[in-house]
């Protein structure tokens, strides 16, 4: 079956289009994006459960972006009523004065932009998915995962760990939007899904957390084969309990694809988005066209290049889904940009104008940021290492486009001597480093590839928005902490 | 108080819908927004929200089931009884141990309301302001600046007959500097929560980041240390803090993420820790918490000993404690050395982190150096690259704190930290 599109944003789109005329006769560009995204969200452990009607995405309201004498601006409100749209449209231009009566009291010039082009353009996608969130039996959804959590305690214990809790959480949405201007209508309804198992251990003096993802750009389906990740749970915390510390220092390592993602998301994934560009804030400005890593270093980013959280139509600015070659065989080829950015650089679009909510602004962000495979295998990889680490499993990761520093902090690392896996294991792990120093030590790549969308970015410390990232298995040499 | 049809009609629908107990929050928010490439305005936004946030509670036996969702502001009659009937059904699903929803303190339930009053033009203009007599030079200035003002107005109403309402300012500056010298440029990223604006404070703190970059022009790798005396003098050391206070709340205790039990020894021997009701410029300074409890000041720590947990009504009876709530303030004191004092002998002090994290399961810390001092044999030179790891269970022997203290919005801690024995792995 195919997602339904909003009922209630197309009620509103009539009314919504009435608010763009009337302030197209003040402002010189109008858009508005609605949006209406229902889902839910539960966690069932041992110690607590709970079920809630609310994802991170989920939410109704809409956001009209007006252009005036060089400027954007925006007004964001919930409670549209098509039958108060001129209160409404009055509202909005008694607040926009407001502000631009204070903005002349303090001298604040505008950064001039030109103004975005209005052509015509009509989308409506309605994305496959088997079930849809809203229409889901959650009493059956809560007792497999309660299953979940009871098979984990039980297994956990026969594996001889001291098990605290298992955690089962799944959350699926639906998401609707509705970007409409004077002359484009745009209309997608897609669902994504989420799920996670936690097993918190200990062995008495120390405790540890692990967990297993998966997620898709699909509905509840996705929960069909949730147990099947709880052994990786157990076996992960198993390994995290029997895990020492690294001596700090340089090694060869070999990234395991969910490692290799955050690698792609937090090297080139950040440090291309143009925004940054526009501040001067990104090093990758200057290096279009120059090696930025080895030759066998090939990434893209866009909706379409990955089907999995964040493969949309459009973004939230109205422009179309993209696939974009970030880096080709070592050289940095291009970066990806929002709407207004690519006004003030001259560039085109590529799909990348996202927002955390209809409330929030809209900048250049990741969608999916994926590796491409090489010909190596896993096997020949660890082989080809005298002494270092197999990394697994991601903690986080921090950006730096003006420095191009990486902090990237993982859960384990798997010892490597002479070809070999010892069974040893370090935990957890600071990978240091300078980004194209990295990149240019890739040596091998894996023929296969993973993509992960179970987390969400933040711009600097804000801003959370879905993205999904992953590659093929990497060999390269970083520094361990 | 203005009279809300969409909340009465949303109480009216929650009172007949079989539900045992129930919780309505409703939130509005008002916000204006501006964004500066330089000091020119890239983007201006204003913003009016409202959603209502509903749980419905059902008992069974010695459980309680409960449900929750939003219910959108403009939803009709249909659309609620809808989600109120759905809610009662999902509560059926999920059933934990049995607890009681807050119960008012005055006998008609319905508390003064607490306003503040909040003048949206005049805090932007404060932030603009401010933003526009930053101290730049030739070589130090600013790239850009993210200025957040809005006022929060929360309303909580539940069955056990509470009815209380909080208004207050909420501001976010984030603020990029950069430095340049000889052809070379960096930058430095700060994000400041807040009440409204501190003029004062602001230009401070931006002029020290501003001092900061210029060191981190003529910074060296940072050398393979090993271990080294860590200080931190900066709102990292809120991570560190925030690991006590997250340690004793209710819901880490019960759920055995924490081990703490009141009475241990958790925290050097100097240590205090309470929450405050109130924090002079807090971004979050309501005077009860969104289960609609009063929040008070309550001492955690003691003379390093924990004292008592906090935390949300479900898991704070579930440890016997009747009178918790969700504080959102705090304050550590206690420390008997001064600064000066702490920077004695040899230490690595970092003031830029890429993210400096404190693994709340684990203890673990771990954060790549932007740029620190290492004060070594009487010199002091600046470096960057590489990264500090330790685990607080270990370092917490080891840990000094200052008297003097500095706020970080909701948090006022010890202006200076010392943590005896961290991994430093060099950046060569």
């Amino acid at each position: 079956m195919n997602a339904p599109f909003s009922p209630y944003l197309t009620g509103m789109a009539p009314g919504l289009k009435q608010l763009i005329s009337l302030l197209r006769e003040q402002y010189d560009y109008v858009s508005v994006l609605a949006t209406d995204s229902t889902g839910f969200q539960t966690s069932i452990s041992q110690k607590a459960k709970s079920v809630s009607r609310e994802t991170l995405t989920t939410e109704r309201g809409a956001v009209v972006r007006v252009y005036r004498n060089g400027l954007y601006s925006e007004a964001a409100f919930t409670g549209f009523s098509p039958d108060r749209v001129r209160e409404t449209f009055e509202k909005i231009s008694r607040e926009l004065e407001e502000q631009f009566s204070l903005l002349e009291a303090a001298g604040i010039k505008p950064y001039e932009t030109a103004a975005l082009p209005d052509g015509e353009r009509t989308i409506f996608a309605e994305m496959e998915t088997e079930r849809l969130p809203e229409a889901e039996n959650l009493a059956g959804l809560v007792a497999r995962l309660s299953e979940i959590s009871d098979l984990g305690m039980k297994k956990g214990a026969d594996m001889g760990i001291q098990m605290i809790d298992c955690q089962a959480r799944a959350s699926s949405t639906h998401v609707c939007k509705m970007f409409l201007t004077e002359k484009q209508d745009l209309r997608q309804s897609y669902t994504y899904s989420e799920g996670m198992i936690a097993a918190l251990v200990t062995d008495g003096e120390r405790t540890e957390m692990s967990y297993t993802a998966l997620s898709g750009r699909c509905g509840p389906e996705l929960f069909d084969g949730m147990a099947e990740k709880l052994p990786e749970a157990l076996r992960i915390a198993k390994d995290l309990l029997a895990a020492e510390h690294v001596v700090p220092g340089e090694y060869d390592v070999i990234t395991s694809p969910e490692v290799t993602g955050l690698i792609a998301h937090e090297a080139f994934g950040h440090g291309v988005e143009m925004d940054m560009f526009v501040k001067g804030r990104a090093l990758g400005a200057d290096y279009i066209g120059k090696r930025v890593g080895s030759d066998r270093v090939t990434m893209h980013e866009g909706a379409l290049c990955a089907v999995d959280v964040t493969s949309y139509a459009f973004d939230d600015e109205g422009i179309p889904a993209g696939d974009v070659t970030e880096i080709e065989n070592g050289i940095l080829r291009t970066g990806i940009c929002d709407a207004l950015s690519a006004l003030r650089l001259g560039v085109q679009p590529t799909g990348n104008g996202k927002r955390e909510s209809f409330s929030h602004k809209a900048y250049t962000r990741m969608t999916n940021t994926v590796f491409d495979s090489g010909n190596s295998t896993l096997e020949e990889m660890i082989a080809s290492i005298q002494k270092g680490y197999l990394l697994e499993g991601m903690q986080s990761g921090m950006e730096d486009p003006k420095h191009w520093g990486i902090q990237c902090i993982l859960d384990r690392g798997y010892e490597i001597i002479d070809g070999k896996l010892t069974g040893k294991i370090v935990s957890p792990l600071v990978m240091t480093g300078y980004v194209p120093d990295l990149l240019g030590s890739v040596s091998m790549v894996s023929r296969d590839r993973e993509v992960f969308g179970s987390g969400y970015c933040g711009k600097g410390h804000k801003e959370w928005v879905k993205v999904a990232d992953g590659g093929p298995y990497l060999k390269a040499k970083v520094r361990l902490g | 108080m203005a009279e809300n049809q969409a909340l009465n009609r949303l109480l009216n629908i929650l009172k007949t819908s079989g539900a045992d107990a129930w919780e309505v929050t409703d939130v509005q928010e008002k916000g204006w927004e501006f964004y500066l490439i330089r000091h020119a305005l890239d983007q201006n936004r204003v913003k009016e929200l409202e959603s209502f946030r509903v749980k419905v509670y059902r008992k069974f036996d010695d459980c309680l089931g409960s449900a929750g969702a939003p219910v959108p502001a403009d939803a009709d009659e249909a659309e609620m009884k809808r989600i109120a009937a759905g809610l009662y059904q999902d509560a059926a699903y999920v059933r934990n141990p049995f607890y009681t929803l807050n119960k008012p303190e005055a006998e008609n339930g319905a508390e003064a309301a607490e306003s503040e009053h909040v003048d949206l033009k005049a805090i932007s203009g404060d932030f603009l302001a401010t933003i526009s007599g930053l101290p730049e030079t030739d070589t130090e200035d600013l790239n850009s600046c993210e200025i957040f003002v809005s006022e929060l107005r929360k309303r909580y109403i539940n069955s056990e007959g509470i009815d209380v309402t909080v208004t207050y300012p909420s501001s976010m500056v984030e603020a990029v500097v950069n430095a340049r010298k000889d052809g070379r440029e960096i930058e430095l990223y700060r994000m400041y929560d807040c009440g409204t604006c501190d003029r004062e404070q602001l230009t401070r703190d931006l002029a020290e980041t501003m001092r900061y970059g210029r060191d981190r022009l003529t910074t060296e790798p940072t050398p393979a240390l090993e271990k080294a005396d860590l200080i931190l003098s900066t709102d990292a050391a809120c991570a560190v803090y925030e690991y006590f206070i997250d340690h004793l709340s209710s819901g880490m205790v019960y759920r055995g993420i924490s081990d703490w039990k009141t009475g241990d020894t958790v925290a050097p021997a100097e240590m205090k820790l309470q929450t405050a009701a109130f924090l002079p410029n807090s971004s979050e300074n309501g005077a009860y918490d969104s289960e609609g409890a009063r929040i008070r000041d309550l001492t955690l720590i003691d003379g390093g000993k924990a004292v008592r947990y906090w935390g949300s009504r479900q898991f704070s009876q579930y440890l016997g404690l009747e009178d918790s709530f969700i504080a959102s303030n705090f304050v550590v004191s206690g420390g008997s050395a001064s600064a000066e004092e702490l920077r004695q002998g040899d230490w690595l002090e970092v003031v830029e982190f890429s993210d400096f994290q404190v693994d709340d399961v684990t203890g673990d810390i771990a954060g790549e150096i932007r740029l620190a001092y290492l004060h070594r044999d009487g010199k002091t030179v600046p470096v960057s690259g590489g990264s500090v790891s330790g685990n607080m269970n270990e370092l917490v022997k080891g840990m000094r704190f200052s008297a003097e203290r500095r706020q970080y919005d909701t948090l006022l801690i010890p202006a200076v930290t010392r943590l005896d024995g961290v991994t430093v792995t060099g950046a060569v």
